[in-house]
């Protein structure tokens, strides 16, 4: 007989189970990018359903406090993510941990976002921002795009140019735009030379505790610091600010600061300054440690630069910075190794309020002037090593190249750009591809919605011989700079996980209920589709019955562990709204201080049966 | 004429003895699974059956259940699943003694012992599915008539549509009966 039948329908028995179990029978999806050669313009940003933007762009939103996310190259916006003001579309600065964050301001001016970085290149898990209207920094979390903490910084009045971070993500420097008194306290302007200062300060980040932090302060002369960039590889101890109203003008700055032909590059060494607060080298102002650069000397530079500078902006490889003129038509390449050269040989062309001045012509590599190039503000690179410059009275990007000076290309971009972001264009390793204009007029590129007009961000294709404005997207008040990262950078989380150790959270619908003590009354309610449980044993759960006068904390927790699906919670008349996303707690805190009957419901819809997601909140009077 | 107290082969004692292991080894896989999809879920929702488990995404099966006022999924709601696996592993012993004692008349009592276990089986889940589909609360937001999901095929509940399919547990004990009726076949009377 055949021996072989047996052993053979056995193994055949044994691979038709395998194959039905483990096979994929899907086929292999092709994800290519949009930036290929011959491509049309639509072609190039068109992202069809089912596929995802290359990148992330992370726009600061100026005075709305807010920070926005669009891909990049469809130019969709995806996320608003609100950082120093309040936004009842996320229940942002009502509920208790975001109120804490924004404490009592209800706005920001949002400018310089900057990606936490490790070793010159965007590792993806942190953006820090700085408030220009109240004087703070924050640092949002990249897992769940939500702002974490914000740090109120003494001593300054407007973290303009910041933020940017060291090579590591050591510190995040926050020079300021306004002069104020030590303490912001009380002083004439007549005494602005003599008591006012430009304070910068040097802000650390702790990963673990997601804590802002600030390790020193520098008091440096009361002049006006705008941008900003640290060094990198070679020259990464260092770092470069640009200052204006080195005049140290007091009024009408428009004319009063623009009238020296020179100003100021501040070039420090932070690694200098840490060891001179490490020594003891610093003063305490108000519990700060202040290091004053005119009696703890050394490592504090300045290079002369056309006046009025913008931008200053290091170049990849580390070798220059590059100072943009704003009402000088030039920009300047200045060479880190000549900078340090200078230092050495003690190259001066004597002090600036006690700090040592490099002699221009021992630090300069060249100065660029492209033909009729007006309002140079800020440099963005690409994979080569290339130069864009953004021109703001000229409405161009002129691309150019550091190394010689040579005008490669020019492209006019829709008005007025202030700053322009390219892909990961201020590390050490640009992607090239793409840089985006963020242009401050708008005019009449979109559909009129009256006199107030959106920004405009206009998308460059930077892969072909010429640039090319392939998009454009309006975009709400302001961007002023922005960042772009490759979007497999970014590692979200969908769901938060059940957290044991949080005493306000509430998984299970029976384990909800509603506890007085005193004339505080705490709910530890639970959110599911579609009702809410605040007291599972009561005759009406989804009802919270307080007295008139009373603390109430509502702990509310969603425990629909699955992706997008968010619940709202508004009291009608309250003035109240938060959101708890899936698997989240969140805390409520108010006084009842209206007797009377307000209907609660969820605010952001949730399923089907989402209208019917109410329950009341009843006020008994005194 | 065979004598039926012959011994089987050797070979046939190894195919019993490998059913035997494939009987063991199923115990580690899934044995069922219900996928559902609907629009908002394309990427499908789980409900995977192990002999002494369930996983998947049972909360949020649940949690939308409640809607047509089915009751919830739940180890607690399958007393099976606690003694299962002592039923799959005795039935692995009593095979590898089959395996040992190389009895035809063993071998006939172990498959249609098999037969029994596997029909009581499918009878059980199939009252389970039933119970599900046809036991919904009066009380339900969203009305529909009663369903029994089958235990191989496609079913639509409003706008799911479900996929019952078998696991590898499952045919692992597939591949393990046909090891076990070979021997019948290879030992057969000539």
């Amino acid at each position: 007989m055949k021996k072989w039948v047996p052993i053979a329908s056995g193994l055949l028995a044994g691979f038709i189970a395998a194959t039905i179990s483990f096979a994929d029978f899907s086929s292999k999806t092709d994800t290519q990018t949009a930036s290929a050669g011959n491509k049309s313009d639509a072609e190039k940003v068109y992202v069809p359903f089912g596929k995802k933007d290359d990148y992330y762009l992370f726009a600061s939103g100026g005075h709305s406090g807010q920070m926005f996310i669009y891909g990049v190259p469809s130019m969709r916006k995806i996320r608003t993510i609100p950082v120093f003001s309040q936004d009842s579309a996320t229940g942002y600065g009502f509920d208790e941990h975001s109120k804490k964050l924004m404490g009592g301001y209800t706005w920001g001016d949002l400018h310089h976002p900057a990606f936490s970085e490790k070793n010159g290149d965007y590792d993806g898990k942190w953006m820090f921002a700085t408030d220009v209207g109240n004087s703070r920094a924050a640092v949002v979390d990249l897992k769940t795009f939500t702002t974490k903490d914000i740090i109120k910084v003494p001593n300054t009045a407007g973290p303009h140019c910041a933020a940017f971070v060291t090579e590591n993500t050591e510190y995040m420097f926050l020079p300021t735009r306004f002069a104020v008194p030590l303490g912001q306290k009380y002083e004439s302007l007549d005494d602005y030379s003599s008591k006012y200062r430009g304070v910068m300060s040097a802000v650390t980040f702790d990963e673990k505790k997601v804590k802002l932090n600030i390790a020193y302060q520098v008091a440096l002369p009361p002049w006006s610091y705008d941008l900003s960039d640290a060094g990198k590889k070679g020259s990464k101890d260092w770092a470069v600010m640009t200052t204006y109203n080195t005049e140290e003008a007091t009024t009408t700055m428009e004319v009063n600061a623009s009238q020296a032909d020179r100003d100021y590059i501040v070039l420090f060494n932070w690694k200098e300054l840490e060891k001179m607060v490490k020594e003891g080298k610093y003063e305490d102002v108000g519990g700060q440690k202040m290091i004053f650069p005119e009696k703890q000397k050394g490592g504090i530079y300045l290079v002369p630069v056309a006046k009025s500078p913008h931008g200053v902006d290091v170049t990849p490889d580390g070798n220059y910075f590059i100072a943009s003129g704003k009402l000088a038509p030039a920009m300047t390449v200045f060479s880190f190794e000549k900078a340090f050269k200078a230092v050495e040989n003690k190259e001066f062309a004597g002090e600036r309020n006690g700090i040592p001045i490099l002699k221009y012509e021992s630090v300069m590599e060249r100065e660029v002037n492209p033909e009729n190039a007006l309002g140079p503000l800020h440099t963005q690179f690409d994979d080569k090593g290339m130069a864009y410059t953004t021109m703001f009275i000229s409405s161009e990007i002129v691309k150019w190249d550091p190394n010689t000076g040579k005008t490669l290309d020019r492209v006019p971009v829709q008005y007025s750009p202030g700053h322009s972001v390219a892909a990961e264009g201020d590390t050490v390793a640009p992607d090239g591809k793409w840089i985006i204009a963020l242009n401050k007029i708008a005019k009449d590129t979109y559909l009129s919605v009256g006199p107030s007009h959106p920004e405009s961000m206009q998308l460059i294709d930077l892969s072909g011989e010429k640039m090319k404005v392939v998009q454009s997207a309006p975009v709400d008040p302001e961007p002023h700079y922005a960042q772009m990262i490759k979007a497999d950078k970014i590692k979200t989380i969908e769901v938060y996980q059940k957290d044991s150790k949080n005493k306000d959270a509430v998984y299970n619908q029976k384990d909800t209920k509603i506890v007085r003590k005193g004339n505080e009354v705490h709910v530890y309610g639970i959110a599911m589709r579609s009702r809410f449980i605040f007291d599972a044993k009561s005759k009406r759960p989804d009802v919270i019955e307080v007295n008139e006068g009373d603390h109430v904390f509502i702990h509310l927790t969603n425990i629909d562990f699955d992706e997008d699906i968010t619940h709202g919670f508004a009291i009608n008349d309250y003035d109240l709204n938060m959101e708890v996303q899936p698997g989240q707690t969140n805390t409520l805190e108010f006084t009842a201080d209206k007797a009377g009957t307000f209907p609660l419901y969820c605010t952001n819809f949730c399923s089907a049966l989402h209208q019917e997601m109410n329950g009341y909140f009843l006020v008994k009077p005194k | 004429m065979n004598d039926s107290s012959k011994k089987l082969s050797l070979t046939s004692s190894l195919l019993i003895g490998l059913a035997a292991v494939s009987i063991i080894a199923s115990m580690f896989f899934p044995w069922w699974k219900m996928v559902f999809y609907a629009p908002q879920y394309p990427e499908g929702l789980n409900i995977i059956v192990y002999p002494n488990k369930l996983d998947g995404q049972i909360d949020i099966i649940n949690g939308l259940n409640h809607y047509i006022g089915m009751s919830n999924f739940g180890e607690e709601n399958f007393p099976e699943l606690s003694y299962l696996i002592y039923i799959i592993g005795g039935l692995a012993g009593l095979t590898f003694i089959t395996a040992v004692l190389r009895k035809r008349a063993v071998l006939y009592g172990l498959i249609v012992l098999f037969a029994t276990g596997g029909l009581t089986g499918v009878l059980d889940l199939h009252f389970a599915l039933k119970k599900y589909g046809s036991n919904l609360s009066p009380e339900a937001p969203i009305k529909i008539d009663p369903f029994i999901p089958p235990i191989i095929g496609e079913n639509t509940v409003a706008n799911f549509i479900t996929h019952s399919l078998l696991g590898t547990g499952l045919y692992l004990i597939i591949a393990a009966f046909i090891l076990l009726l070979i021997p019948l076949w290879k030992d057969r009377a000539k």
